[in-house]
């Protein structure tokens, strides 16, 4: 757009802020800015001369002016009165001045919008306007379209979507007209006025068009189809100096209907401020309807929200990321976790397979070994009383004698049976390090399932012990004490288990208590012996094969009735690697 | 003179070893367990005990080391249904003659029972001896034990009496009684005594 600078000839005699800088009128302006710079350059000569400054009129379209308000690119501006009330409302504007424009005296009522139609049309309702072809000048023009739009707006018609032809055709205004004239267009939507003027400048004949669903307006030389509302104003900015405002405003004050400034203006002269309660009014109407809403005002106003939502969204997807990052941690976490638990279990379970195996094993020896000794006792009992026979022989008895020697013979041969698979059966021992303490914990671990079963947790108090031994045997002793203890607390109501184990004496001595039904003094003498058992189930070999296991270990082992339950006491030397 | 006793928890293996060795011509008594052995048998006496190991109650090695604990002149053999060599070595070492696998053979045990007995009468000779020796020299006045100590040194009845302070007389008329008491002519023999009795 074409920007003219107006240098006037000026009397610098003041010295304020503006100094030489031109004073910035900012006018809006639909048409064409050359007309628009020729209605307004005479006035503000006239103030030029007046105050001694340098005017530059500025037409400027309704988003031109906007932006410069908003960037304070102006000092003064000549608008609409919506205009004027909006920039009042959103960048505190403030109104100086009213125009009174010709043919109308009362500034309050200078304004109106006209529905024009051929005079061959009727239209007697507003509802009617949404079945025609509609044209207006400019969607932000005050008189042509935003008036007549708050009308609409009141009988809830929105223009923009309930019209069935709406078409701006912009500048000039005659134009419109013509459109009428030549049937292109069913209505226009024009400012009060225009048809009385383009009637009085011959343009058009005098009844062809007609102004429809007109208003009465008593005191209005035209004919109007709505309300009628203040003409322009002149404005200032906010930051614009007072004394300079006052300055412009007394010279404009001066202006009268006769001055060729007002002629070329076309207006009789400047009022002070109109109510301007009814361009509010329209506004607020006006902004219930999205067809103008001031999307440009409306987005500056929500870049602060949506800033603010973006960074709460950013903020939020940054936590998004953050709990997905924990939880990729947490499970991570949790499945070497399982992994490692899957391990123990492993573990746990491959040690339990080696106890059984060894468990299996000492059985098979400890059997073997018992059945040899209920069969070598007869056996034994054969071969005394076969040679006491051969001692009792006379000399005439020969032919007994071979026989018996034989019998002997026979009886040697199933005793070196029974020892050489009793020999077979014996599993050498492995001796190391053998750490008791962590042995007994390791041995309630793998009968853990067992103590859960009774609702029992052993009462514990053990030192640390290490000694030389074979851990698997020594596990097979404490298996076998342990679960005689739970077997024999099996009906208890509340069993109890205590296991110590302590030094004494260069001894580790193992001490499990258990609040069992005990044994009777016969059993308790029998109690290592093979096949003795008082289980439904038992074999009779359990405490056989502890006896043995601890004997072999250079140990002793012991059993003593308590008043409840039944005490066993084993005892270990503690021996040095060196020992063995 | 010399007893054998056999103690086993089977009363039938019992029964057939001791009619083995009735055979023998060997006459034993017959225990089912160590308790009834340890009442009815004197251990200050000599004799031979066979014991069985695996018995209720005693076994047979805590018998063994009761029995030689109490400085008995007893021998005692072990025979055992299944022996280890851990067992066996603990036998030994306690004092036992022997340790048999059952079932023994019969003359290998008559020859066993013979040894036995030599060291059981042995044994108990020198049990007897030592006694009597203690006997003799618990006889003796304190001047008397002094004066054989000193005798006993090598040392001549003037040298004592003079280490004592006492008349040379008095010590020959202690060194006499010392040897009327210990049963001894010289101090040779006494020496050989008291050398004997510490053994």
């Amino acid at each position: 757009m074409k920007r003219i600078l107006l240098l006037t000839s000026l009397l610098s005699c003041y010295s304020y802020a503006y100094g030489n800088e031109p004073v910035r009128i900012g006018v809006l302006s639909f048409a064409s800015p050359d007309t628009v710079y020729q209605r307004w350059a005479p006035t503000f000569d006239r103030v030029a001369a007046d105050t001694g400054h340098t005017f530059s009129v500025l037409p400027l379209t309704p988003g031109e002016l906007q932006e410069s308000v908003a960037n304070d690119k102006l000092d003064f501006i000549i608008g609409n009165a919506l205009t004027t009330v909006t920039f009042k409302k959103d960048y505190g504007v403030s109104n100086l001045l009213s125009l009174v424009p010709n043919y109308h005296s009362d500034p309050d009522h200078a304004v109106g919008s006209s529905l024009i139609t051929r005079s061959s049309l009727n239209i007697d309702d507003i509802g009617q306007l949404s079945t025609m072809s509609v044209v207006s000048s400019d969607p932000n023009a005050f008189g042509g379209f935003q008036i007549l739009a708050g009308e609409l707006a009141s009988h809830s018609i929105n223009p923009f979507k309930d019209f069935k032809k709406l078409t701006f055709v912009g500048f000039p205004q005659d134009k419109l007209l013509n459109l009428l004239l030549d049937k292109e267009a069913d209505v226009a939507i024009l400012p009060s006025c225009v048809l009385e003027s383009a009637i009085e400048k011959g343009i058009v004949p005098e009844s062809a068009l007609k102004v429809v669903l007109q208003k009465e307006e008593p005191n209005f030389e035209c004919a109007v189809s709505s309300s009628l509302y203040p003409s322009y104003a002149f404005s200032k900015l906010g930051h614009t100096d007072h004394v300079l405002a006052t300055r412009v405003v007394k010279s404009l004050l001066t202006i009268t209907n006769k001055d060729k400034e007002a002629i070329y203006g076309r207006y009789q002269y400047w009022s002070a401020p109109v109510n301007d309660r009814e361009v509010f009014r329209l506004l607020r109407t006006l902004n219930r309807w999205p067809f103008v809403t001031n999307w440009e005002f409306l987005l500056k106003g929500a870049v602060p929200w949506v800033i603010g939502a973006l960074i709460l969204l950013l903020l939020g997807y940054l936590h998004h990321l953050r709990v997905k990052r924990l939880v990729v941690l947490r499970t991570r976490a949790l499945s070497s976790e399982m992994e490692q638990h899957k391990q123990t279990q492993k573990e746990l379970f491959e040690q339990q397979k080696q106890f059984y195996k060894a468990q299996r094993v000492l059985l098979t020896g400890e059997m073997a070994s018992g059945i040899a000794h209920e069969l070598n006792q007869p056996l034994a009992g054969i071969r005394y009383l076969t040679q006491g026979c051969l001692y009792r022989l006379t000399p005439e008895q020969g032919e007994l004698n071979s026989a018996l020697n034989k019998a002997i013979e026979q009886v040697d041969r199933a005793q070196s049976t029974i020892k050489r698979f009793r020999q077979f059966c014996q599993q050498p021992s492995v001796y190391e390090q053998c750490d008791l303490k962590s042995l007994i914990e390791e041995t309630l671990n793998l009968m853990a399932p067992e103590f859960k079963r009774m609702h029992l947790s052993p009462k514990l108090s053990l030192e640390r012990v290490t000694t030389i031994a074979d851990i698997s045997l020594i596990q097979q002793v404490l298996v076998n004490l342990i679960r005689n203890a739970l077997d024999a607390m099996e009906s208890e109501p509340v069993p109890q288990l205590g296991i110590q184990l302590l030094v004494e004496d260069k001894q580790a001595v193992i001490i499990i208590e258990d609040s069992g039904i005990g044994l009777s003094e016969e059993a308790l003498n029998r109690l290592f012996f093979p096949f003795e058992t008082s289980k439904e189930k038992g074999l009779g070999l359990g405490m056989v094969i502890c006896k043995r296991i601890v004997e072999e270990h250079g140990g002793q082992i012991h059993a003593v009735n308590l008043i409840k339950g039944l005490k066993i006491t084993v005892s270990l030397p503690i021996k040095e690697q060196q020992d063995v | 003179m010399c007893d054998i006793y056999l103690v086993d928890d089977d009363q039938d293996v019992l029964d057939s070893l001791s009619w083995m060795l009735d055979g023998l011509g060997l006459k034993t008594q017959s225990f089912l367990n160590a308790a009834s052995f340890l009442s009815a048998v004197d251990i200050n006496h000599p004799g031979i005990a066979i014991l069985d190991i695996q018995m209720p109650g005693m076994d047979g090695i805590a018998l063994l080391h009761h029995i030689k604990a109490a400085a008995s002149p007893m021998s005692v053999i072990m025979l055992t249904g299944h022996g280890t060599i851990t067992m066996a070595v603990q036998a030994i070492q306690q004092g036992a003659i022997d340790f048999l696998e059952k079932p023994v053979d019969g003359d290998k045990l008559s020859m066993l029972l013979a040894q036995a007995k030599e060291v059981s009468l042995q044994s108990h000779e020198d049990l007897r001896l030592q006694s009597e020796i203690e006997q003799r020299i618990a006889s003796l006045t304190p001047r008397e034990h002094e004066v054989m100590l000193k005798v006993l040194e090598g040392k001549l009845n003037k040298v004592i009496a003079a280490e004592l302070n006492i008349a040379q007389r008095t010590i020959e008329l202690h060194r006499q009684k010392v040897m009327q008491k210990m049963q001894v002519s010289n101090a040779a023999e006494l020496a050989y005594l008291m050398a004997k009795s510490e053994e």
